[in-house]
């Protein structure tokens, strides 16, 4: 049976990095006797993602996201552990592996910059041994879900930001990879580009069952597209699960929305509210408050008796709140 | 074959891109036949002093300048681009653009050694074949076909020798991403557009085994002029092979060093 999964075991990477005090005096110090530090980058991760499956990779800044995309793109080698992608092993770099693959980096482009998108495409469908019709066929259909024909002819230095991702993808997706690595896809990109590349990702998905690991910091991806997440912190897999369940991660809150029927200053902590609870803004008649679950109904209760409340909402907080907790709390 | 239309694609994509400069075209004539000029005048006014110098007279030192140009413009035409890409600040490695490069599913070395093409290096290329066969005119008896085949191959290994050279210098990059350790070379390199025998002994002991520029085109040049045989031509053409082995070896070793450039 063909191995259809990426499996992850005990993968782990250390980085062997020059040190360097600032100033004129250490960098020149630094030329004649460099000193070395070893930084875990990633410490050993165990993980599965099965064939088709759409996977986030999220952790704050230099938690490791990136690192380990590299490994299991072969671009990096590991300092110990095991990857296998679909039987094989990135580090090997085989060509069949390279052609199933493919990586989005949000920040680097793969176009050539003087020329037309349409001819950078040609180049990569040689590179890919596509024949010219079947890549003639695959950029048309592209460009369809992309929407974006009429870029295809201008040189890619004049193309906007989100005309310039449109292309990067058209480009990672010509020789119709199994496995995608998108790091960053959406990075600085407007709203509506945003949701039509999601759309788009969404779609390629479906349509060619391909695997997906991104990484994001825009949540509305993360919501979007990946139904379970891995979450990195200091090169450790702090959760990996249903994005549902992150919540349980920290001690569970709810936000509750208050809209008073006449405007009415409460000061900032009432001693009527329980322990847990907090305000976390008020304008004019809105209050917005966290509290602790298990705290939710008495809460609830005591803002009843409190004060003139004409609307309220309890619900669940947003995934951000949720993961900007568990950044800022760290070792959990 | 798939390698070579692969070289095919390069080459069109290179050209299209060099279209959208299209001034450089008479920049570059202009470059080319200036660097010619100088370098004839040079040796003129050498030979207007002397007859020979250490054993090389007026045309066969010319044969050498053609060769060199020959090489050169080989050296400029695709190797020097396709390298250049990838060493010094901003430049592949040390902004991870690299990363592209290696996720293709194409032989690295091929890629970083044929990518980029700077076809301006054709005229050059004319010109130096032209100076060549020139300064075999000049000469009484013309070469038979043996020495130009060995003239051919002696060629062949210099231009393999100055490639793996190059190659070397580019893989310790991946050490380094900064380095600019090209440039070092070319300083090198312009030494051998003058035979070897006319330097000191020491610059020539280093011109032939340390940094072997001096063989790149000295030799070829002492073939076509009758100078030398068979015997140093295989024995540079060996000396090639394990140089571009030994480079080759130390590429792929530095790609595993290679450590990207955070997002």
């Amino acid at each position: 049976m063909q191995f259809s999964k990426i499996e992850v075991k005990q993968l782990h990477k250390t980085y062997h990095v020059p040190q360097r005090e600032a100033g004129f005096k250490a960098s020149v110090r630094s030329l004649f006797r460099p000193i070395y530090q070893d930084v875990p980058a990633v410490k050993p991760l165990d993980f599965v993602i099965e064939s088709g499956e759409m996977v986030a990779l999220i952790g704050p800044n230099g938690a490791g996201k990136t690192t380990t995309l590299k490994m299991l793109t072969g671009l990096l080698h590991p300092s110990g552990g095991d990857i296998n992608i679909f039987g094989f092993n990135p580090s090997e770099r085989k060509p069949a592996f390279l052609r199933s693959i493919s990586m989005v980096l949000g920040n680097k482009s793969q176009m050539l910059w003087d020329i037309p998108p349409l001819d950078s495409f040609f180049v990569l469908a040689e590179i890919y041994s596509i024949p010219k019709e079947e890549a003639v066929s695959r950029i048309n259909e592209l460009v369809e879900m992309l929407e974006m024909r009429e870029i295809l002819k201008k040189p890619v230095r004049n193309l906007s930001l989100g005309e310039r991702m449109k292309c990067e993808l058209v480009a990672s997706l010509l020789h119709r990879p199994k496995v995608l690595f998108l790091d960053e896809p959406t990075l600085g990109l407007d709203i509506n580009i945003q949701n039509r590349l999601r759309h788009f990702i969404l779609e390629y998905n479906h349509r060619y069952g391909a695997t997906v690991l991104l990484t994001s910091h825009y949540m509305a991806d993360i919501e979007r597209l990946c139904s379970r997440v891995l979450l990195i912190h200091h090169g450790e897999l702090l959760y990996d699960g249903q994005l549902s369940g992150l919540n349980q991660m920290i001690e569970p809150i709810k936000m509750i929305r208050v809209t008073l029927s006449q405007q009415n200053g409460v000061n900032p902590k009432p001693d009527w509210l329980p322990a847990s609870a907090e305000i976390v803004s008020q304008e004019k008649q809105h209050l917005h408050l966290r509290v602790a679950q298990k705290e939710a109904a008495a809460c609830t209760a005591a803002l009843l008796h409190n004060l003139p409340v004409a609307d309220l909402i309890v619900e669940d907080p947003p995934l951000e709140t949720v993961i900007d907790r568990i950044y800022q709390d760290g070792d959990l | 074959m798939r390698y070579l239309k692969l070289i095919k694609v390069f080459i069109k994509t290179s050209a299209q891109e060099t279209l959208m400069y299209r001034a450089n075209f008479w920049v570059s004539l202009l470059h080319a036949f200036l660097n010619l000029i100088v370098a004839v005048l040079a040796l003129v006014i050498l030979f207007g002093q002397t007859e020979n110098l250490n054993g090389w007279n007026l045309s066969s030192t010319l044969s050498l300048l053609g060769v060199y140009l020959i090489v050169s413009a080989i050296r400029n035409l695709f190797i020097g681009p396709s390298l250049e890409a990838l060493v010094g600040l901003g430049q592949e490695v040390w902004n991870g653009q690299f990363d592209f490069t290696l996720l293709r599913p194409v032989n690295t070395q091929f890629l970083i050694t044929f990518r980029i093409w700077r076809l301006f290096s054709l005229i050059d290329l004319f010109l130096g074949g032209a100076v060549l066969l020139y300064s075999i005119f000049q000469t009484p008896q013309s070469p038979n076909l043996l020495a130009w085949l060995l003239f051919l191959l002696a060629l062949v290994a210099g231009i393999l020798i100055l490639y793996a050279i190059l190659l070397a210098f580019t893989a310790l990059v991946f050490w380094n991403p900064g380095y600019l350790f090209t440039w070092v070379f070319d300083a090198i390199f312009q030494l051998a557009r003058y035979p070897l025998g006319i330097y000191p002994v020491g610059v020539r002991i280093f011109l032939t085994w340390i940094i072997p520029v001096g063989v790149i085109t000295t030799i070829p040049a002492q073939v076509i002029s009758g100078q030398t045989g068979a015997p140093i031509v295989f024995l540079i053409l060996a000396a090639s092979v394990f140089l571009f082995l030994f480079a080759s070896w130390l590429f792929n070793k530095g790609i595993k060093q290679y450590h990207s450039a955070s997002s």
